[in-house]
């Protein structure tokens, strides 16, 4: 199992009142499986990947990432798991604007001090077609090769598990179909568990599980 | 409708804190500014005031002649007050004592200025009248040594007189050479009665006016007409004291200050603006989709700032008010009365800062906001040009203005703003060269590697970090080191055993006897120095044109005295043809050069020579000083009496009046009440002055933190997503830390340069002292550049690494 979530609730403050975002949701996911996590604006998609990644943390529950019991976990000790084990793809990319499209996609090889992120990166910049683009900063990138470029990142880092906030949600249909492609093409070539959160209903289809959030709970 | 908009903006920026650095740099600068201008003013008005009284009057006219008066009193000056009085030394005797005295003899107009302070039997007044006709009074020494009770009468010359009362304060302290013998004060009316001044007396008149500044020029120009050699113009602005000098420094200092706290906070308010501009790109961008016009906006941001200029300056203004109460409060007890009302001066110059500190720091940053396209309502990526070049340049101007606004040199602010701009262009090559090219990839598997890779990347924005950062340490040091250096040239031309008292009229019988009672008493006294009269004559002496208009005390010795030091020629060597050796002012003066022939009128005596060599001379030291001093060689012929000064402790103060008892023709006098003036203004000036290092400390604080918060924008979201990726917090702040450590480092390094540089042009440009080299910079530079740079920066970073990276992104 590569991961495991039981009765998972998150509330925050707004005011002097509680919000409950996420109430009672549990799940789990096997190695190499997908997960498609689907809903309406509001529905606590986002918080759920967020907790599930590791980089929030819950009211109450558990989650159990590779084994690991996250919700016991300190912030230093998510960050090293992170490190180690979790991958990530955002709708708004969150490239670094400083560095080149090699420079991020060598980031998580360099986290790690493995030896010569330069041609892991590379490999994966040609495995999503950007090898002659590896020069080019962020703001020299459309939205689509962008995204592709932070495939390529998420790919590098030898995740066992890759989480994808909207990797769509900012393309137009024809560069969404090539990064949803790209997505699904990589993590087939890995062992990788794959966790989507998406609106586009062709991508959810192509996922082996998926759950419906409404109003923080999953309905089907 | 624009107003109600461009005001709801305002609070909403307020609220947001967003403002809050561009707001506290302003009210601060507006309230350095303004509490230092107000203040200097009010000084400047209560010291003129001061001097005034010192003087006697607005102007003064001295001479060894009673011609002048007829003459005077045939002009006409209109609204001219005007008195004469008589000065002269006269031994005063009483039932039992008999004692030298300086008398003053005033007029009915006396005193012109001011009010005296007396003590009778029936205790302290207050008196703006002469003595009455018949009586004397006198201070408080001569009042002992002559053991005399109020009512008692008293001989001098042919008369006799009644001590009416005790002087304790008296308007006009300049007068007269007579001054160092206890002081006696009588009627002008009474003079006659007493026969003391015969033909050939040693008697000087002095002729005081008081009146408008342009009347009094009148009379100036009337006075030269008059002048003949030997007699003296004294008006205020020419007052050499060393009071004068403490106040005239510390009021540079202030003003020093003052500038260096506007020149922050424009630097300060320029980064805030830049990130206010950055923060309203899309803002501009939907108003101008939404179909409101350029003028509209540019309206809208402009009132914006009209509401931003009428708080700080509301709130600068009441906290300068209350910066210069407190100052005025520090130095209360040096002022008698209360200080005249400020002008309107400084709060035009206040105003005027504002001003310039808006149309150039945040006008042009507005000006470029307008110009973004509304497609970045659709477009993210519409790139949006800051305009580097034009800010820069508005900036650099309004940077020289405010220099020449505050330094009225148009020589001494092209120094400055060039010598800013060269370090800088210094400092950014250094770091250019320093850091080297970019290697591939962030480095992030090491704080070190991370860091280097972060300073090599920002290459541009760190250089702008570190100009902030230089300019913030170095102008923190160069506003610490004005200051000690005031506090310390004070301080050391006032030490603990300096000179209290001074003996003259020390025959050469009495001299070796005194020496010993000094010695047995175990007093510390400077040299004994032959004094004597002279009139020196350039050239020929026959000719009267080549005589210089005034007597000089002259001395001859060997060996050069303390505190003075050859400027040009040589100091006396006994295998040269010895001659004199002049002050510097004389020579300057005079036109007296190198190798000039001099003729030296003795009497009747004339020596033949030349100017050996000119000196400057530290006329504070509280030793005796000379203009001219001669090679024992040339006046072995010549008669003259001895001249010292000494440290009498106070315990031991009985010994003045035992020496005076002794060597009856000896005249000493005490100068502790004027040295106790000094050190107290100098403390309470000391206050004053921490009290403007603290806020311009304050000013260069917020800078930094300015200059440091705009960078840690860009980094929250980089270290938001290395946190995603797996970066630790430890990570991230060790690498930050230690990037910001060597930034600050850099900075320090550079920041001590620029105070070196700086301290060098304002001691010897603004001071007019002689440079000094301050060892500590070079330590507290750096020091201060890690200290204070890597904690802002700590608190920053941690700021950034307590929030979840989710959030952050979400931001």
């Amino acid at each position: 199992m590569i991961l495991e979530v039981n009765k998972l609730r998150k509330e925050v403050s707004s005011g002097e009142s509680k919000l409950v975002i996420l109430d009672d949701v549990s799940f789990n996911l096997l190695e190499g499986q997908s997960l498609a996590i689907t809903g309406p604006s509001g529905s606590g998609k986002s918080t759920l990947l967020g907790l599930l990644a590791g980089l929030d943390t819950a009211t109450s529950g558990e989650i159990y990432l590779n084994g690991e019991a996250l919700h016991e976990l300190d912030e230093e000790q998510r960050a090293l798991l992170r490190k180690e084990k979790v991958g990530f793809v955002f709708q708004s990319f969150e490239l670094l604007p400083s560095l080149t499209a090699l420079e991020n996609v060598m980031l998580p090889s360099e986290l790690k001090a493995e030896d010569e992120p330069e041609e892991r990166a590379k490999y994966f910049l040609d495995r999503v077609g950007l090898n002659e683009r590896k020069h080019h900063y962020p703001n020299q990138l459309s939205g689509g090769e962008q995204q592709r470029v932070a495939i390529a990142r998420a790919f590098a880092c030898s995740a066992k598990i890759l989480f994808a906030d909207e990797p769509t949600g900012n393309l137009d249909p024809k560069n969404g179909e090539i990064v949803s492609d790209l997505l699904f093409e990589v993590n087939s070539e890995t062992d990788n568990a794959l966790v989507v959160v998406t609106h586009d209903h062709d991508l959810a289809d192509r996922c082996d599980k998926k759950i419906n959030l409404k109003l923080g709970k999953i309905v089907e | 409708m624009l107003f109600n908009l461009s005001f709801k903006i305002f609070q909403r920026e307020l609220r947001s804190g967003y403002l809050t650095s561009m707001l506290v740099s302003l009210v601060l600068a507006i309230t350095i500014v303004s509490g230092i201008s107000l203040f200097t003013d009010r000084l400047e008005k209560a010291l003129s005031a001061e001097t005034e009284e010192f003087l006697g009057g607005n102007l003064k006219f001295e001479s060894n002649q009673n011609t002048a008066k007829s003459k005077i009193q045939r002009q006409d000056f209109q609204d001219i007050d005007f008195m004469e009085m008589v000065l002269f030394a006269s031994v005063i005797f009483s039932e039992e004592e008999m004692q030298l005295s300086s008398v003053k003899a005033v007029d009915n107009a006396y005193p012109l200025i001011g009010e005296l302070e007396l003590k009778d039997k029936s205790g302290k007044f207050l008196s703006k009248e002469s003595p009455e006709l018949g009586t004397v009074w006198m201070d408080a020494r001569l009042q002992n040594l002559l053991n005399l009770s109020y009512g008692d009468k008293i001989f001098l010359g042919d008369s006799e007189f009644i001590f009416a009362a005790t002087i304790l304060y008296e308007p006009d302290r300049a007068s007269g050479n007579f001054a160092f013998a206890p002081k006696t004060i009588m009627n002008f009316e009474d003079v006659d009665s007493t026969n003391i001044i015969q033909p050939g007396s040693r008697v000087e008149y002095n002729y005081l006016f008081k009146g408008p500044e342009d009347e009094i020029v009148n009379v100036r120009n009337y006075l030269e007409t008059i002048k003949e050699n030997g007699d003296d113009i004294e008006v205020l602005s020419e007052d050499s004291s060393s009071l004068g000098r403490t106040i005239d420094r510390s009021e540079n200092f202030f003003l020093l200050g003052g500038l260096i706290a506007v020149l922050l906070s424009a630097c300060t308010v320029g980064i805030a603006s830049q990130r206010f501009t950055r923060r309203h790109v899309s803002y501009v961008a939907m108003l101008k989709t939404l179909g409101m016009k350029t003028t509209q906006i540019r309206t809208m941001y402009f009132l914006l700032f009209l509401f931003m200029t009428f708080l700080t300056l509301l709130f600068g203004l009441i906290l300068g008010w209350t910066l210069q109460s407190q100052f005025i409060n520090l130095m209360s007890s040096y002022f008698p009365t209360e200080l005249p009302s400020p002008g309107y001066y400084p709060i035009l110059i206040t105003c005027l800062t504002v001003l310039i500190c808006q149309f150039g720091f945040i006008y042009p940053h507005i000006t470029k906001l307008i110009t973004i396209s509304p497609m970045r309502v659709l477009k993210d990526d519409v790139s949006f040009d800051y305009g580097f070049i034009p800010v820069l340049l508005m900036g650099l101007a309004a940077f020289f203005l405010l220099l020449y606004l505050y330094t009225n040199q148009l020589t001494l602010s092209l120094i400055i703003f060039f010598g800013v701009i060269g370090f800088s262009a210094l400092g950014i090559g250094s770091i250019y060269l320093l850091l080297g090219k970019n290697k591939t990839g962030l480095g992030a598997s090491s704080p070190i590697l991370l860091a280097l890779s972060e300073l090599r990347r920002r290459k541009f924005g760190n250089s702008f970090q570190i100009f902030a950062f230089t300019i913030a340490i170095g102008l923190t040091l160069i506003t610490f080191s004005a200051s000690q250096n005031l506090l310390g040239s004070w301080q050391t031309s006032i030490p603990e055993d300096s000179p209290n008292n001074f003996a003259i009229n020390i025959t050469p019988q009495d001299k070796e006897n005194m020496q010993s009672f000094l010695q047995e008493n175990d007093i510390k006294s400077k040299p004994f120095y032959p004094v004597t009269n002279a009139i020196i004559f350039k050239k020929d002496e026959q000719n009267e044109d080549d005589k210089i208009d005034r007597n000089f005390n002259i001395t001859w010795i060997e060996e050069l005295p303390e505190q003075n030091d050859i400027l040009k020629g040589e100091w006396f060597d006994k295998n040269l043809n010895n001659g004199i050796s002049v002050s510097d002012d004389i020579s300057e003066r005079y036109k007296l050069e190198i190798g000039d022939e001099v003729f030296i009128k003795v009497g009747e005596e004339v020596i033949k020579s030349y100017v050996q060599s000119t000196r400057t001379v530290n006329w504070d030291n509280f030793s005796p000083n000379f203009f001219i001093i001669g090679h024992p060689s040339l006046f072995k012929d010549i008669s003259s009496t001895y001249i010292t000064s000494f440290y009498i402790p106070s315990d031991k103060q009985y010994l003045a009046a035992d020496l005076m008892r002794e060597f009856r023709t000896v005249s000493v006098f005490s100068i502790e009440e004027l040295i106790e003036q000094i050190k107290e203004i100098i403390e309470q000036v000391t206050q004053a002055l921490n009290s403007i290092l603290l806020l311009t400390s304050l000013s260069a604080l917020f800078l930094a933190f300015s200059a440091l918060q705009d960078g840690f924008s860009v980094r929250k979201h980089q270290s938001a997503v290395l946190r995603t990726l797996g970066a630790s917090n430890s990570l991230i702040k060790q690498s930050t830390l230690f990037e910001f450590t060597l930034l600050g480092l850099i900075s320090g390094t550079l920041g001590a340069l620029v105070a070196y540089a700086g301290i060098y042009f304002i001691e010897t440009r603004v001071f007019e002292t002689t440079a000094s080299f301050y060892p500590e910079i070079s330590i507290m530079g750096p020091l201060l550049g890690i200290i204070v740079v890597s904690s802002l920066c700590y608190y920053l970073i941690s700021g950034i690494t307590r929030q979840s990276p989710k959030k952050l992104l979400m931001q």
